[in-house]
């Protein structure tokens, strides 16, 4: 049925894959940025020891772990207009790509909520006591003193997180999305080259998630640099900056003595 | 001045300290000995309110706070009196030891950054670390982070400084620098609380000396008197176990 491999094909549909990276990264971009919404409201109780909401985010992460996204992309696609529907409110006319970035918005959120919890509990507990016996308050520690290092320590799970996002993104061709592996479904149909198609796809797939991959690695340096024994640019630009300072301070102490 | 009246603290059913009473003259160093588990970091920390005492008084200059639930800025306003200096040395891992004692500065008292930066390079040359201004933690030996610590203390010009075991987690041979300079601050007059297992150091730079078991304070005095004439037994069996050497005979 299907017809003879031919290695044109891989090239010729690259492009016309490519076409649709965009709404591939409209889905990750949206449910990813969303994602660190309900992540970070997710964590908050738990973080916080929130009595009854504390409860309520455990079911919320564990129901999203715990369940394969597949499921999770028809539960809110059927599920929740009928739920809406009991309240009156009618989503019909809801563009499909809506539920699917709402859907992976969700599912990463549950991650993403573990994700902050374990990253802000591996900020050593001294340093905050440090922070407040200098008298900085909460709001002060955790911005300048919490958030800074729990964002190195989170980047590689970050990086992990948006890399599984991207390639689960591919799942929402069931729902009709006109996405890049949607396309690629349409490519193979009308020119019966399927294995061309789907060489093409995951190739795509490939380098977006090893450029992912790089960049993270790069972030993940570039945030944790204090952990590192050699000289930083960041030490060097601020040593030049102080040291106007340092000058007149060793004079001063000079003509005093 | 700084009074401690009647605290008392406990941790579950355990009580760690029963109702203490303390008044550390302005300029006083006075340092706290005891053996582990009387209850000696534990009063330390209840001054800041790292701490929350169950019950007691705690004043600091004019600024007194009562019990469990004092205000959110009360704690706040008690703590910019006090400065501490850790047994871990806590300093900001992703700071540079000038950000770190410019910290307090900029972020608590809003000191404009370049007098900040003047204020931290003083303080740092002062703790013998002028020439480390810009190394992150991770680039310091350990007596270098302490003293770090100490100049993060300083520079926020406390009322009284409170050390808790500043240089249990050193290595041996790194312990001098640090009570060096502890004790050139000490000559400067400002006020300090110590808790150290120090026993020379603790002679030479106390103005007084506290000795605290199970929660208490058993006796207190000048060096002199604790290290020479204790009166206390409890005091006379602590001092024994922990300078054995003075009692080896051939």
């Amino acid at each position: 049925m299907s017809r003879r491999f031919d290695i044109h094909y891989v090239l010729d549909f690259i492009p016309k894959l490519l076409a649709y990276l965009n709404i591939t990264l409209l889905i990750v971009g949206s449910s990813i940025a969303l994602g660190l919404l309900i992540g970070l409201l997710v964590a908050l109780p738990r973080l916080y020891n929130v009595p009854g909401l504390q409860r309520l985010s455990r079911i919320y992460v564990s129901f999203f772990r715990g369940t394969p996204i597949l499921i999770q992309l028809f539960l809110v696609y059927y599920g929740l207009p009928e739920i809406l529907g009991w309240l009156h409110i009618d989503v019909s006319r809801i563009a499909v790509l809506y539920f699917v970035i709402l859907t992976y918005a969700l599912n990463s959120g549950a991650f993403i909520s573990e994700m902050i919890r374990a990253a802000v509990e591996a900020v050593d507990k001294g340093q905050v006591e440090a922070a407040q016996s200098i008298g900085m308050s909460g709001y002060q520690t955790f911005r300048r003193i919490i958030l800074p290092q729990a964002l190195g320590i989170s980047v590689p799970l970050f990086g992990n997180l948006v890399i599984g996002n991207l390639k689960d993104t591919s799942l929402a061709f069931t729902l009709g999305v006109m996405e890049m592996t949607g396309r690629s479904q349409t490519l193979g149909t009308a020119t019966q080259h399927f294995i061309e198609t789907y060489i093409a796809l995951s190739l795509i797939y490939f380098v977006i998630s090893v450029l992912l991959e790089r960049a993270f690695v790069w972030l993940e340096r570039y945030l944790n640099q204090y952990a590192g024994k050699e000289q930083t640019s960041r030490q060097q630009r601020m040593a030049k900056r102080w040291q106007a300072r340092l000058i007149p301070i060793s004079d001063r102490g000079g003509k005093q003595g | 001045m700084i009074q401690l009246e009647g605290i008392r603290k406990s941790f579950g059913k355990q009580q760690v300290l029963g109702g203490i009473n303390l008044t550390v003259q302005k300029g006083e160093v006075v340092v706290i000995l005891g053996p582990s588990g009387s209850g000696k970091t534990t009063l330390l920390r209840c001054i800041n309110y790292l701490e929350r005492p169950d019950q007691g008084v705690i004043q600091i200059g004019n600024q007194k706070l009562e019990g469990k639930h004092p205000g959110r800025s009360e704690i706040h306003r008690l703590r910019q009196r006090t400065a501490m200096v850790f047994q871990q040395y806590n300093l900001f891992k992703h700071k540079t030891a000038l950000e770190n004692v410019m910290e307090g500065l900029t972020i608590v008292r809003g000191v404009p950054r370049d007098t900040a930066a003047e204020i931290g390079i003083e303080m740092l040359e002062k703790v013998g670390l002028g020439d480390r201004l810009h190394y992150y933690p991770s680039q310091l030996s350990g007596g270098q982070q302490q003293r770090v610590g100490i100049a993060r203390a300083l520079a926020l010009n406390p009322e009284v400084i409170l050390f808790d075991e500043p240089t249990s987690a050193l290595d041996p041979e790194l312990v001098g620098e640090v009570l060096e300079v502890i004790r050139r601050i000490a000559e400067e007059g400002i006020t300090m609380i110590i808790v150290t297992h120090e026993m020379g150091f603790a002679r030479d730079v106390a103005s007084r000396v506290v000795f605290m078991d199970g929660g208490a304070i058993i006796e207190q005095g000048t060096p002199d008197d604790i290290f020479q004439r204790p009166r206390e037994e409890r005091t006379r069996q602590f001092l024994r176990r922990i300078t054995p050497e003075a009692n080896y005979s051939i």
